[in-house]
């Protein structure tokens, strides 16, 4: 298994120039919130600062803003939640597999935790259980923990349960965390798209014997459960695009639904009616998240491809920061 | 309706049974492999399948695959019900026509009329005729044929109206009668039987032979054979004649022996004798000797099975097109 964390730096690097990347540390720094006031020294000022860190008498008598650190009274924890299940293996928007977004959403977000001394982990699991991997502060540490989600995304693997794994941090953590959650193009609301959603597909093509209960597909409304997480917990949003179902696929491919692993009938794909519901579905099913987020106070992005992923969690930050608070 | 494979729709059934068995073999093995190498994973599948669009489509679809199958099975018991060709049984009673019929025309002077009235006669028939033969022979003190035994009807039809045409003019005309005079003597009638009966070709077949014979037995001459003596010659050759005599009447009673002569010679030959006195009666007697012949000539009994396959074809034709358009509808 070749090592994941060398291609997230890669990425950080080949799309972020050195001005973004500080703008991305500068960001990042003020995700969190009651930082020690131990004054410690100055530095210039990088865009994503907080205003009021900026030491407005230093910067008079300087000429050029300078903000002030200070000591960090402790090591700050990020904890990345993401569902390992057959979902994360299913493929993105882009037609790269979610499991390689979300590995570098994490990667990043994981990496600039450790560029500042803070410690990461990861909630991660499928309808079988969750597992945790503890905080860790090393690069090794965040190389392992990708090579997690990595190793637990397959199809042989269990199904997805997302609601799963956020309830088990929600019962698992009493110390205020920066909980990454990256999620997918679920139905947060639950507005019935979860339960025998998928019944059609898998008898369409005959496959009634594996009917099964959907435990990915939130049948329940998540928005008391994110409410309670994020009065605990700082959080960011980042929702992986899923696949187009209605588009072409190469060689005309079967698409196979992930948790039935019933087949969508490409007669059925191809339906003018069809395809006209479905791009006014998915228009709205993306406003809709984010508008369940944005009410609740979380901030979220959703990534269609590699190389979003830099500048949309850059910009997920940067909301995050600004957001009323 | 029989069907005459019996044991074509057991070996369907066996050979449907065992694609089926094998259909389900495979795809319970495939399932069992799951994901497909060349499938798409998906995951979220309900963002689809909960759309009131997609339900319509899934039930059209259904109802397209319903069709599709229904389609297969009416295709394949139409082969099922070819292959074991249905044929529709009758029985039949045959009427032969391998008859043989040589028209024996007398045509001295006081027969002219009656000869006309044969030809004109069979000239009318010939149309009706399939597979017999016809042949013509003129005689007076010798026989000359007209035409030998044919079933060329054009030609035998255009002979016999110009035959026809030719005896009516016989007083300007007489050359149709060339060639039956060179006998010793004139009307010489058991020659002229006997030659009749010599036309008959392929003695060994299995045919009926008749020989209409038009004449008033009047002889004047020496023959070489009597009519008795010709009678018996055509009964030896299983040929039947039928006797037509316009002298046979009670104005000319000083020919009543011969009458009787050629009475009892046509009956034992085992045709039938009809004396008549007007020409317009041939085609009455004509008929009568037709039908006569037709009551004897039925054959046996036969079983006889015709392929009926027009039904099966058409829903087969129906089966496979609907399933084409079908299989195009669901792949286009």
């Amino acid at each position: 298994m070749p090592a994941l964390l060398p291609r997230v730096k890669t990425t950080l690097s080949i799309v972020a120039h050195r001005r973004v990347r500080g703008w991305l540390d500068g960001e990042y720094r003020s995700v969190f919130h009651g930082k020690s006031h131990d004054f410690d020294d100055l530095r210039p000022y990088v865009p994503g600062d907080e205003i009021r860190d900026i030491d407005w008498k230093a910067t008079a008598r300087h000429g050029s803003p300078l903000t002030k650190r200070y000591i960090a009274s402790r090591k700050q924890a990020v904890m990345i939640v993401v569902d390992s299940g057959r979902d994360l293996a299913a493929v993105s928007a882009s037609g790269e597999p979610k499991r390689d977004l979300a590995i570098q959403a994490a990667g990043v977000l994981g990496y600039l935790a450790h560029r500042h001394g803070d410690q990461v982990g990861l909630v991660t699991g499928d309808a079988s259980g969750s597992a945790l991997v503890p905080l860790g502060g090393t690069e090794g540490h965040l190389e392992r923990l990708l090579q997690i989600i990595h190793a637990r995304a397959s199809l042989e693997g269990s199904p997805s349960d997302f609601v799963g794994q956020l309830d088990y941090v929600a019962r698992r953590f009493r110390r205020r965390m920066l909980l990454v959650v990256i999620s997918d193009d679920q139905a947060l609301a639950g507005t019935g798209h979860g339960t025998g959603g998928t019944g059609g597909a898998s008898s369409a093509s005959g496959a009634n014997a594996r009917t099964q209960s959907t435990p990915g597909a939130p049948a329940s409304d998540l928005r008391p459960l994110l409410r309670r997480l994020h009065a605990q917990h700082e959080m960011i949003w980042v929702s992986i695009a899923d696949a187009d179902l209605v588009a072409a696929t190469p060689r005309g491919a079967e698409l196979l639904d992930v948790q039935t692993f019933g087949e969508l009938p490409e007669f059925l794909r191809r339906d003018p009616q069809v395809r006209r519901e479905y791009a006014e579905r998915a228009t709205a099913q993306k406003t809709e998240t984010r508008d369940i987020l944005d009410r609740i106070g979380i901030a979220s992005t959703r990534i269609e491809s590699t190389r979003d992923v830099v500048p949309k969690l850059f910009r997920l930050l940067e909301r995050h920061n600004h957001a009323g608070r | 309706m029989e069907l005459s494979f019996w044991w074509m729709p057991l070996l369907w059934a066996f050979v449907i049974a065992g694609v089926l068995a094998l259909a389900f073999v495979l795809t319970r093995r495939r399932m069992r492999r799951r994901p497909a190498r060349a499938a798409v994973p998906v995951a979220h599948t309900e963002r689809l399948t909960a759309l009131p669009a997609y339900r319509r489509a899934l039930t059209r679809y259904r109802a397209l695959l319903a069709l599709s199958v229904a389609a297969v099975v009416v295709a394949l018991a139409a082969a099922v019900v070819l292959s074991a060709r249905p044929v529709a049984v009758s029985a039949y009673q045959p009427e032969l026509r391998n008859r043989d019929i040589v028209l024996c025309l007398d045509v001295s002077g006081s027969m002219v009329d009656y000869d006309a009235e044969i030809v004109d006669t069979f000239s009318d028939l010939v149309d009706e005729f399939d597979g017999e033969r016809i042949g013509l022979v003129l005689f007076n003190a010798s026989a000359a044929t007209a035409f030998p035994l044919t079933s060329d009807y054009a030609f035998v039809e255009k002979q016999l109206s110009e035959l026809g045409d030719k005896m009516r003019n016989a007083d300007e005309d007489y050359s149709f009668a060339n060639g039956t005079l060179l006998g010793n003597g004139s009307s010489l009638i058991g020659d002229g039987l006997g030659s009749c009966v010599m036309r008959f070709d392929d003695i060994g077949q299995e045919r009926s032979r008749s020989i209409i014979l038009a004449t008033d037995n009047f002889v004047a001459g020496e023959q070489i054979v009597t009519l008795p003596e010709a009678g018996e010659f055509a009964t030896e050759n299983d040929v039947t004649v039928y006797g037509i005599n316009p002298g046979d009447v009670a104005s000319k009673s000083y020919i009543k022996d011969l009458a009787d002569e050629f009475e009892k010679v046509v009956a034992d030959t085992g045709g039938a004798y009809y004396a008549l006195d007007d020409p317009g009666a041939i085609p009455a007697i004509v008929g009568q000797i037709q039908s006569e012949q037709a009551a004897d000539m039925t054959g046996a009994t036969q079983i006889v099975k015709t392929d009926i396959p027009v039904w099966p074809i058409v829903a087969g034709l129906v089966g496979t097109a609907g399933l084409m358009f079908l299989g195009w509808r669901l792949k286009r």
